[in-house]
């Protein structure tokens, strides 16, 4: 089984934590006078990032965990705090007395550790790594994030579906349409709506497109990280021109607020030239660094993630079809009926990530082709009324799957849970930095290309 | 590589010009001659996120793609804050970044500023106040100008730059 997500609630008089898996959820109590279970990261390692969340969130133990330190909770949060508990209601928090954090280390002769971040030298997200190097080759890696956590959860709760809109479009801003799919399935689910297909349609248009601005940003920034500078001036202008179109298409140049129950008027004539123009000029930045030996130089067998290792871990998206999972939640007639085909390597090195990202763009191009549909579109049923219940959505979003799970109780959200694919992503890549030198990491992190915001909420 | 070579010839200059937007050609004169009198020709920003959704970093990276490309106004970010003239800080200020934040801030040689990029540092965006934002930031930091937006768009940027050298 593959695990997806382990979360909990806060009932009456018991905590509920479900652990979601793809062939089923399981519920569990948990009593508040005695709040201990089993922890299962021995089994499924990328349980450990939830459950040391799920202590920091509710205060509940996991007995048998190989690892109890604070995840979300840094050196100055005051202890014994748990935001996510219903009786928790302070809207600021003073800063504790600092107490250290013990990091992951190997120790020995000549072994000394490295620390980068939270603010890093380039204009990127903060989250910190620590390294403990032999020389210049890594020997450990640890990823210690959640330093732009925001109380995202937390902060939807007591909030109608359509006032939380606003704020899960800003949870991540490179997945924002991503997020604003999930959040339009929960809404249709909960509204018993029947979404008219033109308006899918264009709402997976949209998400194709982000994939494409974000694949083309990556490919430039994975050139650079390898020292080949020209290549991110033409992957930036390629990935600015996407962004134009998004802005043309939704007024907004990331989407925000672009995922709603009514389709404009596409000009289909335009989009049809216009993405097949820049799928010319992709085929030939395609073509152009394929020919540049010392690129691949750096790229072949360089951060490898083993399909073993992805199994273990139950990774997903960019790095897990890169290391030939063929897993993708886009997998379902919709999408293959429009051009989507999976697209997967096998190598799982940078140069295996770099490839299929320009297989996805030229995918993607294809389906929005298929995709696009002209005169406008809206819903003929007025929205009803929210229906009480748990809802939840699955969406590809240009990293990989994003997991969003909603309950609603009296109209508003009771607990608002979503687990973005880096959450996942982020806990395997330690196992691909032995063997690799540091000026590595780099390159390695950016081919990956995970988000901090949407992991640390 | 020849190929690229022709195709570069080909493609010409991309930076966009008189041709393509007048105002912000204007823009780009006033701005070169500003920042060459107040900062002997270059500005230097330190970026920090203090806890964004990353659009507003995404849009500080596009400043440099060849449409922008920022640096020939001798404008650049640098990798350290000691390199820094200006911070430039956009997020919500969270509890874990605060202190990290007024770090790096502390790092900036004398004469200092700072700029607040996008809605997040003035609680303008759509987050409400929680236990884990400490903005506005004007309770941190002293702010100079505030480039107002959601994300704001690269052009605007480079205008905020400019008022900003205006108002100092």
């Amino acid at each position: 089984m593959r695990l997806i997500a382990r979360y909990a609630k806060e009932k009456q008089d018991y905590f509920e934590l479900i652990t979601v898996f793809d062939t089923q959820t399981e519920k569990q109590r948990i009593t508040k006078e005695h709040p201990h279970t089993d922890s299962i990261a021995t089994q499924y390692p990328s349980a450990l990032w939830f459950e040391r969340k799920i202590h920091d969130d509710f205060g509940i133990v996991f007995d048998g965990s190989f690892d109890n330190r604070s995840l979300v909770h840094q050196e100055s949060f005051p202890p014994n705090v748990h935001p996510m508990r219903k009786s928790f209601t302070q809207k600021t928090l003073d800063f504790a007395p600092y107490k250290a954090y013990k990091y992951e280390e190997i120790r020995g002769d000549g072994v000394f550790c490295v620390s980068v971040g939270p603010i890093h030298a380039g204009i990127i997200e903060p989250g910190h790594f620590h390294f403990s190097q032999a020389g210049e080759d890594m020997l450990h890696q640890e990823v210690r994030h959640f330093y732009k956590y925001r109380g995202i959860e937390k902060m939807c709760e007591g909030k109608t579906l359509f006032e939380a809109k606003a704020i899960i479009e800003r949870i991540s801003g490179n997945e924002s349409i991503a997020y604003q799919i999930a959040w339009r399935d929960i809404a249709v689910r909960a509204t018993a709506i029947e979404l008219p297909l033109p308006l899918r349609k264009y709402h997976a248009l949209l998400l194709e497109l982000e994939r494409v601005v974000h694949h083309l940003t990556d490919l430039g920034f994975i050139a650079n990280d390898g020292g080949f500078g020209a290549a991110l001036a033409w992957g930036s202008k390629l990935a600015e021109d996407v962004r134009r179109k998004l802005k043309q298409l939704t007024s907004h140049r990331f989407g925000f607020g672009a995922i709603t129950f009514a389709k404009p008027f596409l000009d289909t004539a335009e989009l049809q030239s216009w993405s097949e123009q820049l799928e010319k000029e992709v085929l030939f930045f395609e073509e152009w660094i394929s020919d540049i030996p010392s690129v691949w130089d750096r790229f072949d067998t360089t951060g490898i993630l083993t399909r073993k290792k992805c199994l273990k871990y139950g990774v997903v998206g960019v790095m897990a079809r890169a290391s030939g999972m063929a897993y993708d939640t886009r997998a379902e007639p919709f999408y293959v009926e429009h051009g989507f085909e999976i697209v997967t390597q096998t190598s799982g090195d940078v140069a295996a990530r770099f490839k299929l990202r320009f297989a996805e763009v030229k995918n993607s191009l294809k389906m929005i082709r298929s995709l696009m549909e002209e005169s406008p579109c809206a819903l003929t049923t007025p929205i009803s009324t929210v229906q009480d219940g748990e809802y939840e959505a699955f969406v590809e979003s240009s990293l990989g799957e994003l997991y969003m799970a909603v309950e609603i109780v009296d109209g508003v959200i009771e607990r608002f849970f979503v687990r973005d694919p880096s959450f996942i992503n982020w806990q395997v890549l330690h196992t691909m930095m032995p063997g690799n030198i540091i000026a590595d990491f780099p390159l390695i992190n950016k081919s990956c290309d995970l988000s901090y915001a949407g992991n640390d909420l | 590589m020849i190929r690229f070579w022709i195709k570069r010839v080909q493609k010409g200059t991309l930076t966009e010009n008189k041709a393509v937007d007048e105002a912000l050609e204007a823009l780009k004169k006033e701005l070169k001659s500003t920042i060459g009198k107040k900062f002997a020709g270059s500005l230097s920003i330190r970026m920090a996120d203090s806890g964004s959704c990353n659009a507003c970093e995404a849009e500080c990276n596009a400043l440099s793609n060849p449409y922008y490309d920022l640096e020939r106004l001798g404008i650049h970010f640098v990798a350290s804050p000691r390199h820094a003239d200006v911070m430039l800080l956009s997020g919500v200020m969270t509890f874990n970044m605060t202190p990290h934040v007024k770090d790096a801030y502390e790092q900036i040689p004398a004469p200092k500023w700072v700029i607040t990029l996008g809605d997040c540092p003035m609680m303008q965006a759509p987050f409400e106040p929680s236990f884990a934002i400490k903005a506005p930031a004007e309770e941190h930091f002293k702010v100079t100008h505030h480039i107002a937006g959601c994300p704001p768009e690269p052009k605007a940027i480079i205008e905020g730059f400019l008022e900003f050298l205006r108002k100092i």
